[in-house]
């Protein structure tokens, strides 16, 4: 068959199926101008700008919309064609003052097009009024009168956050822009993404903060340090601080996508109260000293209290915060030159459940999947994450795929966003995953919904599953999940219907007694389903913290070493005795539960806490505070003097993400490079130079000058996972482990050819209550989690202007709960748990069932986790935030 | 805008969110943004979308009061001055046509009742407390062959019984019998025509749609007419309903829809009740099997007969056109293969299906076949509904069927078409009226209204009120239509006009050459013509 062809300008092109004109004449490099039209969004088609002269019936036509057909002969350029360009263009501006643009090369866009068709002003005259910009909003201000009612904000909207804010109003020339409910854009849905800002081509809506700045000195590109999606910044820098931030536009992660906090909330950086020395406690307070003082003090006590104590009375708590590079080295620090495998990360009190189950049945504790998946998936279960907050960008990339076509089936006691969106919304009791899912799972095998010759091939234990599941009652399972059984099955059909499927969970399965049960349960749907493995499909945890899959991957745990190798492998240990000088105890080390309880009883005397605030983010805070009073040294790398650094006997001011160089890893695997955009402030230092001067003041001889060095060691350490790695190889977009040589891609679907480790296991694990339920005078169950303006426990966001978008913590509490407790919306209410009490506001709403309550835990005024229990994950040992048996009290003072 | 629909994914002939959100503000009035909020939650649109929709449609944000016709014929009639003169005695507010443009002007009572003052503009009919139902048009056929009219023409047939007695239905049951691709050969082979304007060959749409695979798909007749000058299908949907529904049952048969939607602007509140009365009569004598038809109210948009805006329409959004492609047939009601057809085009349905495609296709011209029905205004000497054979001279039509101008007044030129239409001066009339002749000559037939133009007119009135219009109607989606109206009417208001022509004359060519959809494209043209043919008296 001969290529179909057509010609534009007498170019003859090739044409690609369904392309537009425009589309191939850029490919063509023939450049048609345009103005309405964004090549990552679908064509609005209104500003007919990019007319083009066809020989086809209806002569001048759209090019961003108009198919090419063969044999079509296209003209871009004639002064006809011009002179309509420019009589559309002189419409737009006759729509404004005169003067509101003017021609220039390098103005907004419409400048540059007036610039470019040769246009001063409009010749129809101008109407229009200067009006005053709305700037009710703290991030994004709103200037109507610079609008011209293209529309490319509202495609960005509904196309890549799906908020769908704005909308038109009024009819013919009337029709104009608007947003929300009411003329006030603070009153929109807005989230706060600036995917508006960045696709508006006049500056009618532009970040507040930019009204008239200069150009940036500089722009650097490095990933996001909130969450652990891992989209990719591009930080612009003026005068050494960080000025605005934006996506990068081609990140594989992000696609040029951002949410409020990775955007917006940034100037923490540069917030007065950053540490900027080392401080020693004396008697007399807290006392600057410099660095070499610091770091022959901490070394000086590190050893004294090895050689008096022995070395498992120490430990340290890496941070999921800081860098690869930080986290492997100071593991590397204490199994060698302390001696002891006292490390644990915060993912323990995270994503230690999922990681570990995932590890159980698979034989890699992470994701097996990717967010590309996201798009590809016909079939996506959410479960126990509340991704449009808690991970926006995800969250953002699920609605469009729900949008697209997508099935969505959402297991979560909360209403959350993404349950509007979802076929099933399955609301199960807090702490009831696992009847949950083994429901679904005796559905599916009943009704012989499965995938047979994937579950023959690829697993075992399905005789011994199929046999518990049969035992159980589906009548008893609805009574424990307080689910109806027809919803049940509504929702094992819709997965059956469209399975294979993408199971995208969150700390809802994680964190509970029953964590890792959980999470070993729904991978048991993705193995029914023949799920995992497969593109458009798999496990995809969301995980929590910009490096907190890095930190379990360097070893951030104490039963395993880097890139989760055993610690009494004789291969393993004969590698890392020939790389460190000395391999680590084969005995596990304790966890940071049990690190704490350690010290509470004596037995763990120095503790070094990486970048972890414990004091406010651990569970049952009053035991947290015991044990840090209770420490000999206790040693803090942080960038504000946080609760835990009270306690603290040293603090070391750190370098924060954007003061220094290093690696993150995100939620599917992939490490990404961290640029230092501007200086810390005053002595602050990067984490991994740190621990790598204390080690050689211990008499270590390390020698690595960059984390580059660092990174090329952990290669070695763990050619499996990392052999492949090297700074050079990770421009633009990283490389996802499993990447073992230096010529291997990386890794986007985990056990694609059969699982890891050898069969992936089925497992037969029934119910167990968690002690919270059935506290009979403590009638409520708590849950706990994040709000989408802050983060974790507000060290970050609280210092940026998020705290105008959300000023405090709330309590989630159903209209029917409230009413039976006299509790108005916004009324402060008394929580009390057993193990604590607390205040916040109420916020009555129907996302809580009766009987769940839902707090945030951002602010030390509330200090969330007074409540929270002391029991874990008897395997995972992940504490139980998700359920907390609570009282509640509604207090006499109603708040503003 | 796919986002936009994704609950009304589910949405199964039920209310469109437009009647809930109407339904709102007829009891609580226009929503504060509290009340946008959960009219938003209910309806399931953003918010921004429930505010937009509430100010584009007239009938959501002007309250049902009487509604005062300022369609081109009644504005020939006065009806300008007898908007005004009501608004000082009762509420009301203009709307372009109600459908009775043979005895102009006309309005239509907030009882939902029509005055047809047939020349004598009174408020008076407006203030009783109760006018009795305005008499059927006059309707004649000068073609062999009646099709359009064939039960019309001989009263009205809205009753089940009495449709059936006269062989409604019987089409259907043989067509039942049929297989589709027979059903689709013979409207390929009968060459009809799309009667709302576009006039596109109805079995190629007809095959497009049935060629694509999809769990459902729509038939929709479009009942939006709203060229004033035109009010045939007012008087099909009123007195031949189940014709109009055999031709749906019988598309849905063809192309394999089983869901109808007839969409009938709200200035028919007649034709919608009985059009409703017959679905509901024929679904309960079980005629339509499993086709489920049911009926969508307009909220007063001209753009909405626009197929695309009326989809947009029916899915409770702003009544905006779409791009095509992809085209409705392939991709239209909530994303599903839909036919739109005018009601017109559906009632020749089974008549070509019933006679056999060739005898349908020996009728009228070779690339028009059939007849097609006409509308006469007021102003002429025999107003009402004519139908004729394709292939009939335009001056035969108006000199001896519509009798010339009424009052025994001589016409300047008559407009066809509407205001997308043509002004045909008596220069032009020896044209046969079918669509190939009509188009080398530039003249448009659009839907067949043809409006007379006596001597004397006040043609700048007529020029500032069809400008007016554009501005007011434009979607808004695309910058020529919205903003070029806008500037026209500004240039064409301001006192010293003459110096206006050059400018006026760029601006219908930016309009007709860079709008989106036909309304932008096509309204300049008869504009442009009145410059033309009466400069000065546009522009004195």
């Amino acid at each position: 068959m001969t290529p179909q062809t057509a010609t534009i300008d007498d170019k003859t092109v090739s044409i690609h199926q369904g392309e537009t004109i425009l589309q191939c004449a850029r490919r063509a490099s023939i450049d048609i101008p345009t103005l309405c039209y964004q090549a990552e969004l679908s064509p609005e088609g209104g500003c007919r700008i990019c007319l083009v002269e066809t020989d086809r019936r209806g002569r001048f036509q759209a090019a961003c919309h108009t198919p090419l057909q063969p044999g079509m002969e296209i003209r871009t350029s004639s002064a006809r064609i011009d002179s309509l360009r420019r009589d559309i263009l002189s419409l737009y501006l006759s729509a404004h003052p005169a003067g509101a643009f003017r021609p220039s090369k390098d103005g907004t866009e419409i400048e540059r097009l007036m610039h470019r068709l040769g246009l001063e002003s409009s010749g129809f005259g101008h109407t229009g009024e200067i009006v005053p910009a709305d700037e009710s909003h703290p991030y994004l201000r709103f200037y109507r009168s610079l609008c011209i009612n293209c529309r490319r904000c509202l495609h960005a909207c509904d196309e890549i956050q799906g908020q769908f804010v704005y909308g038109l109003a009024g009819r013919g020339s009337a029709t104009h822009l608007i947003f929300g409910p009411s003329q006030n854009f603070a009153d929109s849905p807005c989230v706060s993404c600036g995917a508006c800002v960045d696709h508006c081509p006049t500056g009618a809506i532009t970040d507040i903060d930019r009204i008239g700045a200069r150009p940036p000195d500089a722009v650097v590109q490095s990933t996001c340090g909130y969450c652990g999606v891992g989209c990719q910044l591009d930080i612009e820098v003026s005068q050494s601080r960080v000025d605005r931030i934006r996506g990068t536009p081609l990140a594989q992660v992000n696609h040029g996508h951002l949410c409020v906090k990775g955007r917006y909330a940034h100037s923490y950086h540069h917030s007065r109260d950053r540490l900027t020395t080392p401080l020693l406690r004396t008697e007399s307070g807290w006392q600057e000293i410099a660095w070499p003082e610091a770091i022959s003090w901490l070394s000086r006590r590190l050893l004294e209290i090895r050689d008096r104590f022995g070395p498992q009375a120490l430990g340290a708590f890496s941070s999921s915060r800081s860098t690869n590079e930080a986290a492997y080295l100071l593991q590397r620090l204490f199994r060698t030159r302390i001696g002891t495998n006292n490390v644990d990360c915060c993912a323990r009190v995270c994503h230690s459940s999922t990681a570990l189950a995932l590890q159980t049945v698979t034989g890699t504790g992470a994701a097996t999947a990717s967010y590309a998946d996201i798009p590809l998936a016909r079939m996506i279960v959410l479960a126990g994450a509340n991704a449009t907050e808690a991970h926006p960008v995800v969250g953002a990339r699920i609605k469009q795929a729900v949008l697209s076509g997508s099935s969505l089936i959402v297991i979560d006691p909360r209403r959350i966003e993404l349950a509007e969106y979802a076929g099933v919304h399955l609301r199960p009791k807090p702490g009831t995953n696992v009847p949950l899912f083994n429901a679904i799972a005796k559905i599916l095998v009943e009704k012989n919904l499965i995938d047979e010759s994937y579950i023959q091939s690829r697993t075992e234990g399905f005789a011994e599953l199929k046999q518990f599941l049969n035992a159980l009652s589906l009548a008893q399972i609805a009574e424990i999940t307080g689910i109806d059984r027809e919803e049940i099955f509504k929702a094992a059909s819709l997965l059956a219907k469209n399975g294979p499927a993408l199971f995208i969970s969150g700390l809802g399965l994680s964190e509970l007694t029953q964590g890792t049960a959980s999470v070993m349960t729904l991978c048991n749907l993705g193995m029914l389903t023949g799920s995992i493995g497969k593109p458009g499909a798999g496990m995809l945890p969301l995980r929590g913290q910009n490096n907190v899959q890095g930190n379990a991957d360097m070893g951030g745990m104490p039963n395993q070493v880097t890139g989760y190798q055993s610690l009494t492998d004789p291969d393993v240990r004969r590698r890392l005795d020939e790389l460190w000088g000395t391999a680590p105890p084969r005995e596990a080390g304790l966890t940071i539960s049990e690190m704490l309880d350690a010290a509470t009883n004596g037995k763990i005397k120095a503790l070094w806490m990486q970048g972890e605030d414990v004091a406010q983010s651990d569970p049952n805070q009053t035991h947290v505070l015991e044990a840090l009073k209770a420490l000999e040294l206790l040693v803090v790398q942080e960038m504000f003097f946080s609760e835990t650094a009270r306690f603290a006997h040293l603090v070391l001011p750190a370098a924060g993400v954007f003061e220094q160089e290093g690696t993150f890893t995100n939620g599917e695997r992939r490490i990404q490079l961290v640029r230092p955009a501007v200086p810390p402030p005053g002595e602050a230092r990067a984490d991994w130079e740190v621990i790598r001067d204390v080690a050689n003041a211990m008499g270590a001889h390390w020698t690595h000058e960059t984390p580059s060095d660092v990174m090329d060691e952990i290669a070695q350490v763990a050619p499996n996972l990392f052999g492949g790695i090297s700074y050079a190889r990770l421009e633009p977009d990283g490389l996802q482990w499993p990447c073992p040589t230096a010529n291997h891609p990386g890794t986007a679907t985990v056990h694609s050819n059969g699982f890891l480790r050898g069969k992936g296991r089925l497992v037969a694990l029934d119910y167990v209550p968690s002690p919270e339920h059935s506290q009979g005078s403590y009638p409520f169950l708590l849950i706990t989690g994040r709000a989408l303006e802050h983060y974790n426990v507000g060290t970050m966001t609280r210092r940026t202007p998020n705290r105008t978008l959300l000023p405090a913590d709330f309590l989630e509490i159903h209209s029917a709960d409230a009413a039976g407790n006299n509790i108005q919306d916004g009324q402060m209410v008394e929580v009390r748990s057993r193990w604590g009490s607390t205040q916040a506001p109420a916020r009555v709403t129907d996302r809580v069932s009766p009987g769940t309550l839902f707090l945030t835990f951002h602010f030390p005024e509330t200090h969330t986790n007074v409540l929270t229990s002391p029991y874990v994950d008897p395997q995972s040992k992940c504490p139980e935030y998700k359920l907390t048996a609570v009282a509640i009290a509604p207090l006499v003072n109603a708040a503003t | 805008m796919y986002g936009k629909r994704r609950v009304l994914e589910a949405y199964r002939g039920g209310d469109s969110p437009l009647v809930a959100i109407q339904q709102f503000v007829e009891i609580h009035g226009l929503p504060d943004p509290n009340q946008v909020k959960r009219l938003s939650q209910e309806v399931a649109l953003p918010e921004a979308e429930v505010r937009g929709v509430l100010s584009y449609y007239s009938d959501l944000n002007q309250s049902s009061e009487a509604r005062i016709c300022i369609g081109t014929s009644c504005v020939l009639a006065g009806a300008k001055d007898l908007f005004a003169a009501a608004s000082k005695r009762t509420p009301c507010r203009s709307v372009y046509c109600v459908g009775f443009c043979d005895r102009s002007p006309a309005a239509l009572r907030s009882d939902d009742r029509v005055v047809a003052m047939n020349g004598h503009p009174s408020v008076e009919p407006l203030l009783e407390l109760s006018v009795p139902e305005p008499a059927r048009p006059a309707i004649r056929s000068v073609s062999n062959q009646t099709i359009v009219t064939r039960r019309i023409g001989r009263g009205d047939f809205s009753d089940l019984q009495a449709a059936r007695a006269d062989g409604a239905y019987e089409t259907l049951a043989k067509v039942r019998r049929m297989r589709p691709e027979d059903v689709l050969s013979a409207m390929e082979q009968s060459g009809e025509r799309g009667r709302g304007g576009a006039a596109f060959p109805t079995g190629t749409k007809w095959r497009r749609c049935a060629e694509v695979d999809s769990d459902s798909k729509y038939v929709i007749a479009n009942g939006d007419e709203g060229d004033p000058g035109s009010f045939i299908d007012r008087v099909l949907m009123e007195d031949d309903p189940h014709c109009i529904l055999e031709g749906m049952a019988i598309c849905g048969h063809a192309v394999g829809a089983q869901e109808g939607i007839v969409y009938i602007r709200s200035e028919y509140p007649r034709a919608i009740e009985r059009m409703k009365g017959a679905v509901q009569a024929a679904g309960a004598a079980g005629l339509l099997e499993d086709f489920k038809p049911s009926i969508v109210p307009g909220m007063g948009s001209y753009v909405c007969g626009e197929e695309t805006a009326m989809l947009n329409a029916i899915e409770g959004l702003r009544g905006e056109v779409r791009l095509r492609p992809p085209y409705p047939v392939v991709e239209g009601l909530f994303g599903k293969p839909t036919v739109v057809d005018n009601v017109e085009t559906l009632v020749n349905v089974p008549w070509i299906l019933e006679r056999g495609s060739a005898e349908y296709a020996a009728l009228g011209t070779k690339a028009s076949p059939g007849t097609k029905a006409l509308c006469l205004n007021h102003g002429f000497a025999n107003p009402g509904i004519l139908e004729i054979e394709f292939g009939r001279s335009l001056r035969d039509v108006i000199q001896r069927d519509a009798g010339g101008a009424a009052r025994g007044h001589k016409l300047e030129a008559v407009l066809i078409g509407g205001p997308m239409g043509s002004v045909a001066l008596p220069s032009q009339w020896d044209v046969p009226i079918c669509y190939e002749a009509m188009a080398q000559r530039t003249l448009k037939l659009g839907h067949g209204g043809l409006v007379a133009v006596p001597e004397g007119t006040n043609i700048r009135a007529l020029f500032l009120h069809w400008i007016e219009f554009m501005a007011e109607e434009s979607c808004g989606k695309c910058v020529p239509c919205r903003l070029g109206s806008r500037r026209a009417l500004e240039l064409a208001q301001t006192a010293r006009v003459a110096n206006s022509l050059p400018q006026l004359e760029r601006l219908f060519d930016v309009m007709a050459q860079g709008s989106l959809c036909a309304f932008g494209q096509q309204m300049p043209g008869p504009m442009s013509q009145m410059l033309r043919y009466f400069g000065d008296r546009v522009l004195e």
